[in-house]
């Protein structure tokens, strides 16, 4: 498999900062979209897109393949998406390990599911099928999640890896939902983050979430958590140089506190590349 | 339990909005601090805030139009009628006009049904397929003969809507910086064209005649024929002229995008 370009460090393309991003074409190596957000006829979401795509690579960041849903796979959604992917010349396209809804419903959230070889087999078959048809490697994030089934067989880390290997597909790693989920289900998110296997990983996802004392919600409202941080300082360690952004998608800061997120994650690189210089060997 | 099964169960759940469904919490692995209703109820929650959300943003005028618990109540009641089949979320509100249409204790109510129409052809607008528009020039290609026979292609973002008279006076209203409430409602209808100019979604009233030439013009007509059509309405008016007026308008506002000769 082709390794995906190292892009660097980006953010999420959100339209309250369209204005802002034309305008003074900060120092941000690549913008990440909904790609939803702009399966549209027209008008200015696309414009916009259009025209920071002419000055920065994208990422389109799907939340509706629904990949684990037991729904048949909707092609005509895969169509739009693919279209917009020849449109926008993305450097790749991604999506969740979860489902949507079922019956022809959307409950427009990622759902959980069991970490079962039925789901596995499910998921992986669902991956093949999505990558023939796009023409591309999917990438593929593993999402927050609030509850966890007693049905499961193994861990979700297990689950991603044999994923990934079987399909062929490369990972989202979101470390943010990696603290988010491992507090909501008492796991070490330390040790999912050392099980996952290197090579897999293209991307890495930071975000802030909501503590509400006895669990968490991935809202992506708020700054990155202190422990959100030493968790990515761990991931970089592990994964290299992979692509890495920040997800603000509510209670929107001015854009300079997103920039100032965007360096503290350059600092803590370049901190560990002073300390730990990498062998070119 | 296989996966289909626990699928269905799961988002029945979520759609009734029960998070101490027995079915699902047997289902749902301890761990973690939180209760498993707690944590399930997250996504009973998550699943009305966000097409509440989806709502609100689209309909603004209307909720200030009823108030903030009528329109909540509303808003409940089509969540509960309607669960989403859109990938896209942008499409989950467009049906709010026609259940007001057809329910009981709303039917009644033009002045809310059109606020929703009003307000859901802004936002159709807002994304509607794009087209480059001709300025007046393009008229300058025929010569003054020839026009009656020419027809006119518009923008796809162009609608009417004939309305409740005053819902753009009370759009306004509703929506200006310092809001100064509802005008009193007005007996009668109105009838206005909301279309998109590069980025943004415009509206303005019309009067019945541009209503009826645009209408026309719109569905293929040649500028004879409106002016026919519009003589014959207003019997001592000259046609032509007001019809000219209402051209150059059009093409200035945006909404023109092609022009053609008919064929004889």
């Amino acid at each position: 498999m082709e390794p995906l370009p190292r892009l660097g460090y980006g953010l999420g393309l959100r339209p309250v900062y369209y204005e802002e991003i034309l305008s003074t074409r900060p120092p941000v190596d690549w913008f990440e979209i909904i790609s939803e957000n702009y399966m549209i006829p027209g008008g200015r979401p696309l414009a916009m897109l259009e025209r920071v795509r002419a000055d920065y690579p994208i990422v389109m960041h799907g939340v509706s393949m629904s990949l684990a849903s037991t729904d048949p796979l909707d092609f005509d959604y895969l169509a739009a998406l693919k279209a917009l992917a020849g449109r926008i010349e993305p450097a790749w396209v991604s999506d969740h390990l979860a489902w949507t809804g079922v019956h022809g419903i959307n409950l427009h959230d990622l759902l959980p599911i069991p970490y079962t070889r039925e789901a596995l087999d499910h998921v992986v078959d669902r991956i093949g099928r999505v990558q023939d048809f796009l023409g591309r490697p999917l990438v593929v994030e593993n999402a927050s999640t609030y509850v966890g089934f007693g049905d499961s067989e193994m861990e979700e880390w297990e689950f991603v890896t044999e994923m990934a290997t079987r399909a062929g597909c490369l990972l989202l790693l979101d470390v943010n939902n990696i603290a988010v989920s491992g507090f909501n289900h008492g796991f070490d998110a330390a040790r999912y983050i050392d099980m996952i296997p290197k090579e897999r990983v293209a991307q890495f996802h930071l975000a802030g979430h909501t503590d509400n004392k006895t669990h968490r919600i991935d809202t992506h409202d708020q700054p990155v958590s202190e422990e959100v941080w030493t968790l990515y300082g761990r991931a970089r360690r592990r994964f290299g140089d992979v692509s890495a952004m920040i997800e603000r998608d509510d209670n929107f800061p001015p854009f300079d506190q997103l920039l100032a997120e965007l360096q503290r994650m350059r600092d803590i690189d370049a901190a560990m590349a002073t300390r730990e210089p990498r062998s070119a060997a | 339990m296989n996966l289909k099964e626990l699928q269905s169960r799961f988002q029945a759940a979520i759609l009734a909005g029960d998070e101490e469904d027995a079915a699902v919490l047997d289902l749902v692995a301890a761990g973690g601090e939180a209760g498993r209703p707690v944590k399930f109820g997250v996504y009973v929650a998550a699943y009305r805030i966000r097409l509440t959300e989806y709502l609100d943003e689209d309909y603004p005028a209307l909720r200030a139009l009823q108030g903030d618990d009528v329109f909540e109540a509303l808003v409940e009641e089509y969540i509960a009628a309607n669960p989403s089949r859109h990938r896209n979320a942008r499409w989950y509100s467009s049906g709010l006009p026609e259940f007001l249409q057809r329910h009981e204790d709303w039917r009644a109510n033009p002045r809310a049904i059109d606020m929703a129409r009003f307000e859901r052809a802004l936002t159709d607008a807002f994304d509607a397929r794009d087209a480059e528009t001709l300025a007046i020039e393009a008229l300058a290609e025929f010569s003054p003969p020839d026009w009656p026979r020419l027809k006119f292609a518009f923008h796809p973002s162009v609608e009417l809507l004939t309305v409740a008279a005053g819902t753009l006076e009370t759009y306004l209203a509703l929506t200006a910086e310092e809001e100064t409430g509802p005008p009193p409602p007005r007996q009668g209808v109105e009838r206005i064209a909301v279309w998109r100019d590069k980025f943004d979604p415009l509206y303005r009233g019309l009067d019945p005649d541009e209503f009826l030439a645009l209408n026309e013009a719109r569905a293929g007509r040649s500028f004879g024929d409106i002016c026919q059509m519009v003589a014959f309405q207003n019997q001592n008016d000259p046609a032509a002229e007001r019809i000219a007026r209402f051209l150059v308008n059009w093409f200035s506002e945006g909404m023109v995008t092609g022009v053609e000769m008919a064929r004889t």
